[in-house]
């Protein structure tokens, strides 16, 4: 589904030296599979789900989605890419203001479907998000957990393949962190979606079939010797 | 306390962080300041002219005058008797005689005033030259036979001093030597106003007025002015009035009241569009303000000092705002309404002099700084400290939409109730209507985003349907009103003020063809302002003699008219031949029947008297009325008319009955019918031959005459047109900068949105889709709206004007003035809204924590 060759990016930093945020990064996400990529802050975890989602240019290397290289999509079909194949989950909690949960939710599907059949396909999802009393609530009556959840129903209503989710859990409590990672991989699980979670959460080593670290630019196995968070389930 | 150069530092130190956006924000107070600096100016600079050269000639020593009834004056004999009267300790013969003066360069129109060197005792300054001063410039003209003519004038039209002067008066024309330049130094503000001085015996002579006066003016003892008016109305045989010595500028006031009235009226609407630009202006900074409000609480300022921070703010926006307004103002003023409207200038000498006072200083000043306050406390109420934020709850905005329509309703029926009972009020009605537009306009945005969403909703191209969606999130935001409501007040005063104007053109076109058309060719005195046909010329006869039998001429007849003082009213009185065609203007009467009163004023003893005149005579058809004329005059009301296109009121009579009641034979124009078949264009240049060039005489065919009349009455609501062209020009800018400030703001959400997939194509035509909507609901809403207020301006200048008034609904200037501003603006917006659609999408995959308020259930 995914595959990421020999990935390269330079910044220019402050002081016009360059820095090296991935150095000829290589792995692969295939269907069903959830891998764990883990690091520290400015370590380039952000800049490589960019670069996957055609957001960004590498400098170098290849991301082949379906075997296509994205760095041959026009605006179009990167626009299409993003709509159709691709989740986004990112950080930010922004949801447009002013409109409710369930139009947030449906967002994506402005132009795929009608309204009517984009609330009949959302609605499910939002239920099992535990969102089936707040549809019809706006952002500013949502708490952070609320929000992040209907971003990730947003992520899921047009059936991706790929989900590239961004620090998902970032602004959760511990036991709504866990149930959005259980969520996630049981999504994996039913879909049969690639999923990519960026995080610096250790508890979700636990829900990955692969973890990986990208320090200093380059990827390395992630595990309990490395800082004492548990394995993979499938390593 | 935090001190004030404390707060200027800490301004300073924010403003270059955002500077394009406080300079936006000075841009838009600044436009509302120049708008209703430009409009007072233009009001105090009118009356002003005018009561400069009043006060010129009469000073401040005079209390009373006796003005002339007619053009031709009354005998200088009775200055004895007047000297003679118990309290009186001077008094001044004037004669004052409209003529043109020729240059090289030109020809110019001015009053030739005539006065004696002890007149110069209790004068004004104007007047000065006649005494036996000591100045190398200014030579006592006293006695001489010479002119005195303002530098500025000798100078514009090339005369050079010391050469003949041309002065054309009553169609003859007279050579004078010159004598000196009236320089500001000279005789003050009043060298700019178009008057020539010259010794009474000498303008008696040159204006053929014989031991004629038009004035005396007259200084009484203290506490004697009402004991003296008195006497002096027994010396009274019908000659002349009695009134104040500075009456005329009353009598002006009067005269001038339309004009002002409108240019308030407009002032007022360009002020509220101007503080609408500088709100959306201000509105760009608000999320700024808003994190700073947040910062300061963090670091523990109190509200008070957050208070006084933003205060500061304000004030420097203001102050910024309102000089740079009061600036652009001065340019307005000077450059676009500087024009003095032709009709006040057929009566009135007025001069070019700007007057610029104090108040109107303050007011737009002050005004710039109130809008800056408002603009930048409004937005961050719920912002401030301790007042948590609130956020907005569904059912509060219902709750605020419910009110406001409420309101809308109350305000529009108030407006309704005027235009129907109270056309009077004109004024409280068109604010009343602005005051339900603008609060219908949270409801009319809400229907039409829901509207959009429901006819979006089974759309297979993104754009619209996601236009929909961001017009439904932001359709309560204070700035999306904010623009909304700019278009709508900017094509509503131009569709209401549009409109009537056209009503009124039409009505007073109409006017002008029934008097101009009673004629096939008029001759008149060449003096400009004599459009009305005042200027009498002696001789009638002899000229109509010249021409009579002329081939093509079918007959030649006398018209008469002139204006005359009844009460505070300057009216025009109209005298057509009794064989005139429309002797009575068919389109102009309000009571009576006219045919009927064509026939009774043919008859004579009958006059048809415009409304207000009528109100001032407290006459109606049927009533004995006393014409105030030289020789005063009973005559029975036959109708009741408009004003036939002159503010102060109109009075109409046959020919016949005029040279009896002003005891004249002098005529103002001759009306030449030509045989039928005959082009009048070629029986002209044959006139023009046979009266020679010893007379100063014009002769214009129907056509000709119509057109001039045709562009002085457009040229005295030039004005409007140029107001309405203002707030257009403003409002169009002040929605895109809104808009585009709009847009570029939510370059984050645009970048969000790519990384959802949407592409820049669409993002941008949904962009475009949004600020159509937005602008067209205003604009719509405005163009409505503005139909109405064309209703109530015209039933308003109908009823308390008395203008002839044609009442057309005008659905293409609201349907042009609509795609206009809607296309302009759209256009304007679609460079900024295709820049920021460019935006990276990395941008929208920046974490911005605490983006949104806390949770409220």
């Amino acid at each position: 589904m995914l595959e990421l060759r020999q990935l390269a990016k330079t910044y220019a930093s402050g002081g016009g030296e360059l820095l090296t945020v991935l150095d000829g990064i290589s792995m692969s996400v295939q269907p069903g599979e959830l891998v764990a990529l883990y690091g520290p802050s400015g370590s380039g975890k952000s800049t490589l789900l960019n670069i996957i989602a055609a957001i960004m240019p590498p400098d170098s290397g290849a991301v082949l989605v379906d075997g296509r290289d994205t760095a041959t999509f026009d605006d179009q079909e990167a626009s299409h890419y993003r709509k159709r194949q691709l989740g986004y989950i990112n950080q930010s909690l922004d949801l447009i203001p002013g409109i409710s949960a369930i139009e947030n939710a449906t967002l994506k599907l402005i132009g795929v479907c009608s309204a009517r059949e984009a609330r009949r396909r959302v609605t499910p999802i939002m239920e099992r998000l535990g969102l089936a009393d707040r549809l019809k609530n706006h952002p500013d009556q949502l708490s952070a957990g609320e929000r992040q959840r209907v971003l990730l129903a947003r992520a899921l209503a047009t059936e991706p393949r790929l989900i590239l989710a961004d620090e998902p859990t970032g602004n959760l409590d511990i036991q709504r962190s866990q149930e959005v990672l259980a969520l996630l991989a049981s999504l994996c699980d039913e879909r049969d979606v690639a999923m990519l979670l960026v995080t610096h959460d250790p508890a979700a080593a636990a829900f990955a079939d692969t973890a990986h670290e990208l320090s200093n630019g380059r990827l390395t196995a992630y595990g309990p010797q490395s800082n004492g968070a548990v394995a993979p389930r499938r390593s | 306390m935090v001190l004030l150069a404390s707060l200027a530092r800490f301004y300073v130190v924010r403003v270059r962080r955002r500077l394009v956006h406080e300079l936006l924000a000075v841009l838009g107070i600044a436009v509302g300041v120049a708008l209703v600096f430009a409009a007072l100016v233009a009001n105090t600079t009118l009356t002003s002219a005018m009561t400069t050269l009043t006060k010129g000639v009469v000073g401040e020593t005079a209390s009373l005058q006796m003005s002339a009834r007619g053009p031709e004056g009354f005998p200088e004999q009775i200055l004895t008797r007047v000297e003679r009267t118990a309290g009186v300790v001077a008094a001044a013969p004037v004669l004052e005689s409209r003529v043109n003066i020729v240059g090289p360069k030109g020809r110019r129109s001015v009053l030739m005033i005539g006065s004696d060197p002890r007149f110069a005792r209790i004068a004004g300054p104007l007047l000065r030259p006649f005494t036996d001063i000591n100045r190398n410039t200014v030579t006592a003209i006293g006695r001489q036979k010479i002119v005195g003519v303002p530098a500025p004038i000798a100078r514009d039209l090339g005369i050079s001093f010391g050469a003949p002067l041309r002065i054309e008066t009553e169609a003859r024309i007279v050579r004078v030597p010159i004598g000196v330049a009236l320089a500001e130094r000279d005789v003050g503000a009043i060298a700019d106003s178009p008057v020539i001085l010259a010794p009474l015996p000498y303008v008696q002579t040159i204006s053929g007025l014989e031991d004629r006066v038009t004035r005396i003016f007259v200084q009484t003892e203290p506490g004697a002015e009402g004991q003296v008016a008195d006497a002096l109305r027994r010396l009274d045989d019908g000659d002349f009035n009695v009134r104040a010595a500075n009456a005329d500028i009353e009598v002006f006031e009067a005269a001038a009241t339309p004009t002002k009235q409108s240019t308030t009226l407009f002032s007022m609407l360009s002020a509220l569009v101007g503080f609408l630009f500088g709100l959306s202006a201000v509105l760009l900074t608000t999320p700024y303000r808003r994190g700073l409000i947040k910062q300061l609480q963090l670091s523990g300022f109190a509200r008070r000092q957050i208070r006084q921070v933003l205060l500061f703010d304000a004030l420097a926006l203001g102050i910024a705002g309102s000089v740079l307004g009061l600036a652009l103002g001065d340019l307005v003023s000077r450059h676009m309404f500087d024009d003095v409207p032709d009709y006040l200038a057929f009566t009135f000498s007025i001069g070019d002099q700007r007057a610029v006072t104090w108040t109107a200083v303050l007011v737009a000043g002050v005004a710039g700084i109130v809008a800056a306050y408002v603009a930048v406390f409004a937005p961050l109420r719920e912002a401030l400290p301790p007042t948590p934020r609130t956020g907005r709850s569904a059912a509060g905005r219902a709750d605020r939409t419910t009110w406001a329509t409420l309101a809308a309703a109350v305000a529009f029926g108030v407006a309704s109730v005027i235009v129907v009972a109270a056309p009077q009020m004109a004024i409280a009605g068109l604010i009343a209507l602005t005051v339900g537009l603008l609060l219908s306009l949270p409801l009319l945005l809400n229907l039409g985003s829901r509207l959009l969403t429901r006819l979006t909703r089974s759309m297979s191209t993104p754009a619209l349907p996601l236009a929909a969606v961001e017009l439904r999130s932001r359709v309560r935001e204070i700035r999306t009103i904010a623009v909304a409501a700019t278009g709508a007040l900017a094509v509503f005063a131009t569709v209401s003020i549009t409109g009537a104007r056209a009503d009124l053109q039409r009505g007073l076109d109409a006017s002008t063809r029934d008097n101009v058309g009673n004629a096939d060719i008029w001759v008149t005195f060449p003096d400009a302002p004599n459009v009305l046909a005042t200027t009498p010329f002696q001789d009638p006869r002899d000229a109509a003699s010249q021409i009579e039998d002329l081939p093509g001429v079918r007959g030649v007849r006398l018209y008469r008219g002139s204006l005359l003082d009844v009460g505070d009213k300057r009216a025009w009185v109209v005298a057509p031949p009794r064989e005139a065609r429309h002797l009575v203007p068919p389109t102009q009467i309000r009571e009576g029947d006219a045919d009927e009163a064509a026939r009774r004023v043919r008859a004579g003893g009958w006059a048809v008297l415009s409304e207000t005149i009528a109100d001032s005579l407290d006459a109606s058809v049927g009533d004995l009325v006393t014409i105030p004329s030289p020789r005063p005059t009973r005559m029975r009301v036959a109708a009741v008319s408009t004003n036939l296109g002159w503010s102060p009121g109109s009075i109409l009579l046959n020919a016949d009955d005029y040279a009896s009641a002003w005891n004249t034979d002098a005529a103002s124009a001759l009306h030449i019918e030509t045989d039928p078949g005959t082009a009048p264009d070629a029986v002209k240049p044959q006139i023009q031959e046979a009266l020679g060039t010893r007379r100063a005489f014009q002769v214009e065919t129907r056509d000709e005459r119509q057109a001039v009349h045709y562009a002085a009455s457009r040229d005295g609501l030039t004005r409007l047109t140029q107001i309405a062209i203002l707030v257009l020009v403003a409002a169009v800018l002040a929605m895109t900068t809104a808009m585009a400030g709009m847009i570029w703001q939510r370059r984050p959400l645009l970048a969000r949105l790519k990384v959802q997939g949407f592409s820049n194509g669409t993002l941008w035509r949904a962009l475009l889709f949004e600020s159509l909507i937005v602008v067209a609901a205003g604009c719509g809403a405005g163009a409505v709206a503005g139909l109405y207020g064309q209703l109530l301006l015209s039933r308003a200048l109908e009823t308390i004007t008395g203008f002839p008034v044609f009442y057309t609904a005008a659905v293409l200037v609201a349907a042009g003035t609509f795609c206009l501003v809607t296309a302009v603006a759209l256009g304007m917006l679609a460079i900024p809204g295709r820049i920021a659609v460019r935006v990276e999408p990395t941008l929208g995959t920046v974490r911005r924590a605490q983006a949104v308020p806390a949770v409220r259930r």
